[in-house]
């Protein structure tokens, strides 16, 4: 997206937001829930039944998007067969409060253990999203579907088979008509503040880095699988409840009542709500399960419209109803603006407790990588010392990239080693770089276009958070704690790289250099010990190069080891004390930038252009 | 190319007497209008016999307003299409008790709606009259306001091991079901009552019913012995795989069963005519003719009362004629009793001896909500369906 | 026995086997795993009824406007739901969009043509028994012309080497000056085609039924996955293995825990071998 110069520009909005004291942000942010929630409270006292049956089962379809809201919205992943969850939910209940198992549970000590079983169930159909990507994994989430409704049916003595089983009945007063829609709203209600908790928490960002970052999530030290799976135990389990109060709420369930047009619905009311975020869901939840009861003639054509409703947003929207309801994002940005780091910031950033000064070097020996028979890297040493800029440069397909890739942990070596003291990196996940204090920057910038600049930053501390899943949930004093500190690094981070003023601003419409410095702040957030930089210097202006040299020499002067990989020449002789110039994959040459400079290989192979 | 079977219902019958069905003189008093509820699938799968239904139902209620309505109340039919899902159905259900507020319902039309729906109309009390055919959904003691116009399943499954066992002879059955909810229960059931009976159930299976090819189950059957393989599914395709099955292995066995078996789509997915042959299917007396073509007396004047009305070529003669009932043993509470009010309606209908509906003769009482006659259903070869109606199988005078 | 378990498992398999050609197919130009594949299969069935029994068209020129009507399906898959949001970088929004056209052209057919299974024509008569009948070598003897068929336009004329070109590498392709675009159109008219021939030689199998679409979609994936995408002769050997596996669990087990069966050993399957048992080009991440 680019940045469109207008005359009534408001050159200090981003400031302005940024000011915005807690309480007033979170009530800006709260007051769509809060009306959406006195609305739906006051539809029983309309009098009319039809309208709180239309309400509660709205109420039971968000339980269960809320939590499918973070699988399909946050996380990306494209679970379309997610009434498998409702119906082992369902079946669940049922079964536990009929008594068809030889005991019978009160009512919500087996909605309860819904819950429990939906989390291990929820695991089970996610599962495959750590192995398949996109198309596979949504086949595979209709697998599901299709495998738990014939079990329903099969399994006749437990389900009642075809016939179908008696729905949980709750006891007073929640077994009255608006006893019940009360009960399904608190759980609604309780289901949108665990979800907005966890969407401001670093386990949302993280989920949105998975998503539309990867790579750059796993620098940060964000480990998929671990998160992925907590967050389908929560789906799941939210969904298995959702699942018990549908079957109370439908008074009796056979397999023929979990169709796959009802998990279109889920699906659908997420991608229509617009990804990454829980207000648009929300809405999209109320507008379908309204819809058809209002548009009874076409019934026979819901599906298709559902159908046409998807086609239309993917095509027209992609961003959902969240999108059209984000205006701050469309209101233009100061048109010229500079990046000017701010080192006092810095030395805060990097003088708080968290910070690891680097003592011992980091020591690549007899790197060795090919892809097939092309040499990539063929025994490169290396030594970074603490508080040194080290420059890496060489021709295009030198192995400068590779070798940062082999230390970040994405390539395994065939042979050689990588080492800070006695800490052998090879041997380590990707995602352990972060704790070892090795952050990075990519050369093309890997970010999450759609989250905010500070959410961006952020992301990178996602290591230093303590709060567990379960405490961001429920906002317990640990994950708040976290949240406060992380805000208040990252916007140190931001003021130190010179981005301040534009911590609320969507990351997707910064410029090109402005989101080199981002990825620098978001490195910073960990307090590196080591910092790999891969080309920062690419695109970005005379100018903006020499602030982002000096920024380099004062993270250096820290006592940080930067890696620099570059092709401008003058930058690396600027700033660096050691280079190592590296051809087809071996060193050329190494020593300080004045031998490099008068090495005479180095000059023909490189230089001399 | 669907819309045939549906457009004709709208433009329906409306200048028939309602005199000849025996109702009283309308009263002078217009008051509001006699609301039911119609719950139908009338599109998406399985949603043949509530389209044939509707045809009753719209004919029924043409007739009575053209007579100046019960007491003079207009008839007015609520339709709503629940597409035969279940939660459309619990909406649909409250809708017309809490706004539209109607004085009876009629429908749901299959048994997974049904089996949703029922224990929400016995909470709120309002009588409601159904054609579906599983047992449970009738209970006096849990649902005092549910009645059944059409047999049970424990009806069906009589009628069908009875003529197995006595007609056909066989000892020894198979018991095929699909794989919905409504093949496997009924497949159950059906396997128990032959074991009771002292049948042998020498083969019991559920089969997808896309599955393309049913060669081998039916090679399993034929090597279980089974001399009569029993049908439960709603699945023509199905039915129709498993005839062409059988005629190609070249074997004579009998199936009994579904009345699905019977259906009109059946003739287009046919190998050979000659496959449709020692089909029998579950049919009612009232809608079957004899061997000199005959339909029943009552049933006869109410064809020929919709010639020309209503199509009945591509549809089943009982769906119409239990729409019909329907809708008039509703009538006939409100003007029986003067009250349109919900324990007036029950109540009456509590008392109901013997109503000379087209479809059979009703009889309910406070502890039987299963109204339909027993010796009515019966089997009829599957292949001589005409205009709705079929020809008695075998055995039967 | 054995030998019914052979004709209708080779049958059906064959069948999802050219649902497997016709995902690939999309796939190559595209690298767009489309959920309209098993929709055209199951338009090719009721297509051809439409035509050649409800309009009496005769069967060859009925079989051609099937072709044809299912080839221009493709062609608008192509405009409509791949070209917009190729250029997206979200690599999610094919799956969307390409699902909504599938529901869109599965729940149009619902309501303009029925729910029920209606009749497919026989073509060529009674001529035989079991593996003689029409319905069981039919769909075999259709995926084997078009794999030969597949293998002559690929190795043998210039528009294969194009469209073997674009496969390779996109951006390559198109430095070389190659019509990217309208190749890819070409080959979603072809992979309709495709779909439309599998669903009409199994038509006699199948029934011409609205549902069959994402039952299709399913059993015609299965042989992509295991034979790795884009590799036509992976989901050919993958398409009859499962048409066997099938037919034999049907046998086994019976209805239900048959398709049990083949959803969870797919899945496991998947889960140890994401790349399919026969291999594909994996991307490079960094």
């Amino acid at each position: 997206m680019s940045v469109r110069p207008s005359a009534e520009a408001d050159p200090v909005l981003g400031a302005a937001e940024a000011a915005g004291t807690p309480s007033r942000t979170g009530w800006r942010k709260a007051w769509p829930f809060l009306l959406i929630l006195a609305i739906t409270a006051a539809v029983p006292l309309a009098g009319n039944d039809y309208w709180t049956l239309i309400a509660t089962r709205a109420a039971i379809y968000w339980v269960l998007v809320s939590g499918l809201n973070l699988i399909i919205g946050f996380a990306g992943q494209l679970a379309i067969g997610y009434v498998a969850l409702l119906l082992v939910g369902a079946y669940t209940t049922s079964v536990l409060a009929s008594g068809n198992l030889g005991f019978a549970l009160p009512s919500f000590a087996a909605l309860g253990a819904a819950g429990a079983f939906g989390a291990v169930v929820g695991v089970i159909v996610g599962l495959p999203a750590l192995r398949l990507r996109t198309f596979y994994f949504a086949i595979t989430t209709l697998g599901f579907a299709t495998i738990v409704t014939q079990i329903a049916l099969a399994w006749q003595d437990v389900t009642g088979g075809g016939v179908g089983i008696v729905g949980p009945e709750m006891p007073a007063p929640f077994d009255s008509r608006i006893g019940f829609f009360v009960l399904c709203l608190a759980a609604a209600s309780l289901c949108t503040w665990m979800t907005l908790n966890v969407a401001a928490s670093r386990h949302g960002r993280a989920l949105v880095a998975v998503r539309d970052a990867d790579v750059a999530a796993e620098a940060v030290g964000i480990s998929k699988p671990r998160l992925l799976v907590s967050i389908f135990l929560f789906a799941g389990a939210v969904a298995a409840i959702a699942g018990g109060l549908f079957a109370s709420l439908q008074t009796y369930i056979t397999p023929d009542a979990f169709t796959f047009e009802l998990s279109l619905l889920f699906f659908i009311a997420v991608l229509i709500g617009g990804r990454g975020s829980v207000l648009g869901p929300l809405l999209g939840t109320i507008i379908l399960t309204i819809l058809p009861e209002f548009a009874a003639p076409l019934a026979a054509w819901a599906a298709f419209l559902y159908a046409a409703l998807l086609l239309v947003i993917v095509l027209v929207v992609p961003g959902g109803i969240a999108d059209l309801l984000d205006v701050a994002s469309r209101r233009p940005l100061p048109p010229e603006r500079a990046i000017m780091p701010r080192p006092a910031a810095l030395a805060t950033l990097l003088e708080t407790p968290a910070g690891k000064p680097a003592s011992e070097p980091m020591v690549l020996k007899g790197i060795e990588l090919s892809f097939g028979a092309l040499k990539a890297v063929d025994g490169v040493d290396l030594v970074i010392e603490p508080g040194t800029v080290h420059g890496l440069i060489g021709p295009n397909g030198s192995g400068k990239t590779t070798t940062l890739n082999v230390v970040s942990g994405y390539y395994r070596p065939q042979a050689g080693s990588a080492r800070i003291g006695g800490c052998e990196l090879l041997a380590e996940p990707p995602e352990a770089r972060a704790r070892l204090g090795i952050a990075r920057t990519f050369q093309t910038p890997r970010i999450v276009g759609e989250a905010s600049v500070i959410e961006n930053v952020m992301i990178g501390g996602t290591v230093l958070g303590h709060a567990t899943l379960a405490e961001a949930l429920l906002a317990l004093p640990r994950h708040r704690a976290d949240e406060v500190r992380l805000r208040e690094d990252a916007r140190l981070a931001l003021r130190a790289v010179g981005l301040e003023g534009l911590d609320e601003v969507r990351a997707s419409r910064l410029q090109h250099s402005e989101l080199r410095f981002m990825e620098i702040a978001r490195a910073l957030m960990v307090r590196p010990a080591f910092l790999l930089l891969d080309e920062p210097a690419a695109g970005l202006s005379t100018q903006e190069i020499k602030r982002l040299g000096a920024l380099v020499s004062d993270v250096a002067a820290r006592g940080t080891g930067v890696l620099l990989v570059e092709h401008h020449a003058d930058l690396i002789f600027d700033i660096c004390h050691h280079v190592t110039v590296l051809n087809l994959g071996q060193v050329l040459a190494a020593g300080t930038p004045a031998e490099i400079r008068t090495h005479k290989e180095v000059v023909s192979a490189y230089l001399g252009a | 190319m669907e819309t045939n079977r549906r457009s004709v219902v709208l433009g329906g019958a409306g200048v028939l007497g309602a005199a000849a069905l025996g109702f009283p003189k309308p009263a002078i008093a217009q008051s509001e209008p006699l609301r039911v509820g119609w719950l139908a699938a009338m599109t998406g799968p399985s949603s043949a016999p509530a389209v044939g239904f509707n045809r009753g139902v719209v004919v029924a209620a043409e007739l009575l307003n053209a007579a100046g309505g019960v007491k003079g109340r207009k008839v007015e039919i609520i339709t709503r299409d629940t597409q035969g899902d279940p939660t459309k159905a619990v909406n649909a259900t409250q809708e017309m008790i809490s706004q539209a507020k109607v004085h009876a319902i009629w429908g749901p039309t299959n048994s997974g709606e049904s089996l949703a729906v029922t224990p929400i109309m016995a909470r709120q009390k309002i009588p409601n009259i159904h054609p579906c055919v599983v047992n449970s959904l009738i209970d006096t003691k849990k649902y005092p306001n549910a009645f059944r116009i059409s047999p049970s399943n424990v009806q069906w499954d009589d009628a069908v091991r009875s003529y197995c066992l006595k007609q056909v002879g066989a000892k020894k059955v198979a018991v095929i079901g699909d794989t919905t909810g409504y093949g496997v229960s009924a497949a159950k059931d059906s396997s128990a009552g032959f074991k009771k009976d002292g049948a042998q159930v020498v083969y019991e299976a559920n089969i997808d019913a896309t599955q393309p090819d049913m060669t081998p189950d039916l090679l399993r059957a034929r090597q279980a012995g089974a001399e009569a393989i029993v049908v439960w599914s709603v699945s023509t395709g199905m039915d129709a795989r498993l005839f062409n099955t059988r005629a190609r292995m070249g074997w004579d066995v009998p199936f009994v069963g579904h009345p699905s078996m019977a259906s009109g789509e059946i003739a287009g997915l046919l190998e050979k005519p000659a496959n449709w042959e020692k089909v029998y299917a579950i049919g009612y007396r009232s809608c079957s003719y004899d061997d000199a073509g005959r339909l029943p007396p009552r049933s006869d004047a109410f064809v020929k009362q919709l010639k020309g009305k209503v199509e009945l070529n591509d549809t089943l003669l009982w769906w119409v004629a239990a729409g019909f009932d329907a809708i008039n043993l509703i009538a006939k509470a409100v003007a029986e009793t003067g009250s349109s009010s919900r324990e007036d309606i029950i109540k009456y209908w509590n008392t109901v001896s013997k109503y000379p509906g087209v479809y059979g003769e009703y009889t309910y009482t406070p502890e039987n909500h299963d109204g339909y006659p027993p010796g009515d259903v019966v089997m009829s070869a599957a292949n001589s369906g005409k205009d709705g109606t079929f020809k008695l199988a075998p055995g039967y005078s | 026995m054995l030998y019914s378990i052979l004709t209708s498992g080779l049958a059906v398999g064959a069948v999802y086997a050219l649902i497997g050609v016709t995902y690939n197919t999309m796939f190559s130009t595209s690298r767009v795993m489309s959920f309209t594949a098993g929709q055209l299969g199951m338009l090719g069935g009721v297509l051809g009824s439409l035509f050649t029994l409800r309009l009496g068209i005769p069967w060859p020129l009925g079989l051609l406007l099937t072709l044809a009507c299912c080839a221009l399906i493709g062609i608008v898959t192509e405009f409509v739901a791949v070209r917009p949001v190729l250029k997206s970088l979200d690599q999610h929004l094919y799956v969307l969009s390409t699902l909504a056209v599938a529901l869109m052209i599965q729940q149009f057919t619902a309501i303009m043509w029925s729910t029920e299974p209606q009749p497919f024509p026989r073509l060529l008569g009674g001529i035989g028994q079991d593996l003689l009948d029409e319905k069981f070598w039919l769909p075999v003897v259709t995926c084997a012309a078009v794999i030969v068929g597949l293998e002559l336009l690929y190795r043998r004329t210039i528009l294969g080497h194009a469209f073997l070109a674009v496969a390779e590498d996109n951006f390559a392709a198109r430095a070389l000056g190659l019509p990217e675009r309208q190749l890819r159109v070409m080959a979603y008219a072809l992979a309709g085609a495709i779909g439309a021939l599998a669903g009409y030689s199994g038509g006699q199998l199948l029934l011409a039924f609205f549902a069959n679409g994402p039952h299709l979609n399913f059993y015609g994936f299965i042989p992509v996955a295991l034979g790795g995408l884009g590799n036509n002769r992976g989901a050919v050997v993958g398409g009859l293995a499962l048409g066997l596996f099938q037919q034999t669990a049907n046998f086994v087990v019976g209805g239900i825990f048959a398709s049990v069966a083949v959803f969870t050993i797919f899945i496991v399957v998947l889960l140890i071998a994401p790349q399919g048992l026969l291999g594909s080009a994996t991307a490079r991440r960094v």
